[in-house]
């Protein structure tokens, strides 16, 4: 194999866009029809996380310890699709067509070769995780919600009873999918630390015109059924440091973080902790009660709750705002990097960070600034990810 | 008998029309009766016409012979190539992949418009109870202030002069909390009148609501 030779290719190729990965499925599903029912009928997406995948694996294909890990974490994920080892010649066969379509006359046996050889490596290393994985978990766990809690007309907290244990490290995220939109995942963090009963709630946002979201925050009751694939994520606390905590959460961003601090609270000795609960409105503090209360309870804790789009209000007006916000203290105004910095210093905290992507950027580079070396400051945004 | 005179025709081609026309039979012996010339003649020109008739609809049919194989020799060397086909199926269901995305993109916009156009009219909705809200608090605080001022000169004037009798509260604080209770006794006066007028009000929009749907409803 020659990486220069089957990037050059893969460059000239993937140059084309959105119509390379167009006609990859189509040559895909029309040489076996039975695989498109294993994709949603909306394909934008799809088309823009293979290419995306290509390109990641094309550019480490010399370089195969960073390869290695990316591929058997793609094998473990496609377990959940019902993906099996004779689905991925299917996939050689079209994707050899496509590059040989769109390369032109540049194409030629070497490269072709190449590709084979290429696939042929990606394919073992995935196939091989995916086989290991199925010797100690499920392809996907099933799960039944047994509550839910409507916070706001657009957020929910629901509690899911998994079929089997489902086990995890505080801070991570399973993919989800419901019912009446298969083959539509989204990743939602477990927003507590394991329990004796298994169970782990999601805190779900209600993203306009996104596909899912509306179904769980508006339609979902108990008794229903969602099906998750196995939690992953690196927003995990580092057990081996014995620095205070600085947990900085925007909006639902809160559910890692809150699993992350009940993982703390079980601690034989708990470091000092901060959490910080942002949200552009008052209302969409929708779990400041039950934050207010762990902070009754823990000294070592300390909850900030912050809003953005609100003023501080005065007379009257904040009177009643107290009111709606039932046991909520007083809440800080401003974005919420800016209320974390006026806190500070933070240079001997972990940071751990989660929200909407701009509010966790710039609270990373704000801490950053602030003198919080990178390697202490984990983050998650959930960009896409919940639609 | 004689046989008429027919033209010298060369091995494997065809009697023509123009060879019948020239055909010249010998007249009958004189006394003997012959065929009617008139007769004979028409007899020809028949044949004749026949004969054109044949070659006509035989050219017809070998053109369409000719048509034929061309059609089927072009096909044959395009559209029924398996890698053709292959190609012109893959091209079409990308263009069905394409129009159904059209179709999830159009829906998903259309419903977060419809979403974003909602929260606007949520927050109208929230900003403008809670003007009003402060409104009512305001002008029930003013009145019952006022009022409030009232009773304890009401007070000051019925009784001048310290007069304490013993178990009863000391002046200053009996006045306080009459001006306290005066204070409140109005403030929710004003505050349970403005609520009334506020919920009457929200009662009405609900009636309206109810009429309007009903009135947009097709009669049954």
């Amino acid at each position: 194999m020659d990486p220069q030779r089957l990037k050059d290719n893969f460059d000239h190729v993937a140059g084309q866009g959105d119509a390379v990965a167009l006609f990859f499925y189509a040559d895909l599903f029309v040489r076996n029809p039975h695989l498109r029912d294993m994709f949603p009928i909306g394909m934008t997406g799809q088309r823009d996380k293979l290419l995306r995948a290509l390109g990641h694996i094309v550019s480490r294909v010399d370089d195969l310890s960073a390869l290695v890990p990316f591929l058997q974490q793609l094998g473990r994920d496609h377990r959940r699709f019902g993906i099996v080892a004779e689905h991925y010649p299917h996939v050689g066969q079209s994707l050899i067509a496509t590059l040989r379509h769109f390369s032109g006359p540049s194409w030629s046996d070497d490269v072709e070769r190449d590709w084979a050889d290429a696939y042929g490596l990606v394919s073992k290393v995935m196939l091989e995780a995916a086989e290991e994985d199925s010797l100690h978990s499920p392809a996907w766990w099933n799960g039944q919600v047994v509550a839910v809690e409507r916070r706001r007309f657009d957020i929910c907290v629901l509690r899911v009873q998994p079929d089997r244990p489902l086990p995890y490290r505080p801070g991570q995220s399973v993919a989800l999918e419901v019912p009446s939109r298969l083959r539509q995942w989204r990743y939602y963090s477990m927003a507590n630390a394991p329990r004796p009963d298994h169970t782990v709630d999601f805190h779900v946002r209600l993203v306009d015109g996104g596909p899912v979201s509306p179904v769980l925050v508006r339609r979902t009751e108990t008794g229903d059924r969602v099906r998750m694939g196995a939690p992953v994520g690196t927003l995990t606390l580092d057990e081996s440091s014995r620095r205070d905590v600085l947990l900085v959460a925007g909006s639902t961003g809160l559910a890692p973080l809150k699993a992350i601090l009940e993982q703390i609270s079980l601690r034989p000795d708990p470091p000092r902790v901060h959490l910080f609960f942002g949200a552009r409105t008052r209302d969409g503090l929708y779990d400041l009660e039950d934050l207010s209360k762990l902070a009754d309870r823990f000294g070592w804790l300390t909850v900030v709750p912050a809003v953005s789009d609100e003023s501080g209000g005065h007379g009257f007006s904040a009177l009643l705002q107290a009111g709606a916000a039932a046991g909520g203290g007083d809440v800080e105004h401003g974005p919420l990097p800016d209320v974390v910095a006026a806190h500070g210093p933070w240079d001997g905290h972990d940071a751990y960070v989660c929200g909407p992507s701009a509010m966790v950027g710039h609270t990373a580079e704000r801490l950053r600034r602030l003198g919080v070396p990178d390697d202490r400051i984990r983050l998650e945004t959930f960009a896409d990810a919940q639609r | 008998m004689n046989s008429p005179n027919l033209p010298v025709v060369s091995e494997g081609s065809r009697l023509t029309p123009g060879e019948l026309q020239s055909v010249v039979f010998a007249r009958a012996a004189l006394g003997r009766r012959g065929y009617d010339e008139e007769q004979v003649r028409n007899f020809l020109a028949y044949v004749e016409r026949e004969l054109v008739q044949i070659l006509n609809d035989k050219a017809a049919l070998a053109a369409e012979v000719d048509r034929l194989r061309a059609q089927a020799a072009k096909g044959a060397s395009g559209v029924m190539a398996p890698e053709d086909a292959h190609f012109q199926a893959v091209r079409i269901l990308s263009q069905a992949q394409q129009t159904a995305d059209l179709y999830v993109a159009d829906a998903e916009r259309y419903t977060r418009e419809l979403a974003h156009e909602a929260r606007l009219q949520r927050e109208a909705i929230l900003t403008d109870a809670k003007g009003r809200a402060e409104h009512m608090l305001e002008d029930a605080h003013r009145k019952a202030a006022a009022v409030a001022d009232a009773a304890v000169r009401d007070a000051e004037r019925s009784r001048p002069g310290p007069a304490a009798r013993p178990g009863a509260l000391p002046d200053d604080e009996r006045r306080a909390m009459e001006r306290e209770i005066a204070y409140l006794r109005t403030y929710s006066d004003v505050y349970r009148t403005h609520l009334r007028s506020y919920l009457e009000a929200l009662l009405r929009n609900v009636d309206e609501w109810e009429n309007s749907e009903k009135a947009s409803l097709p009669s049954v």
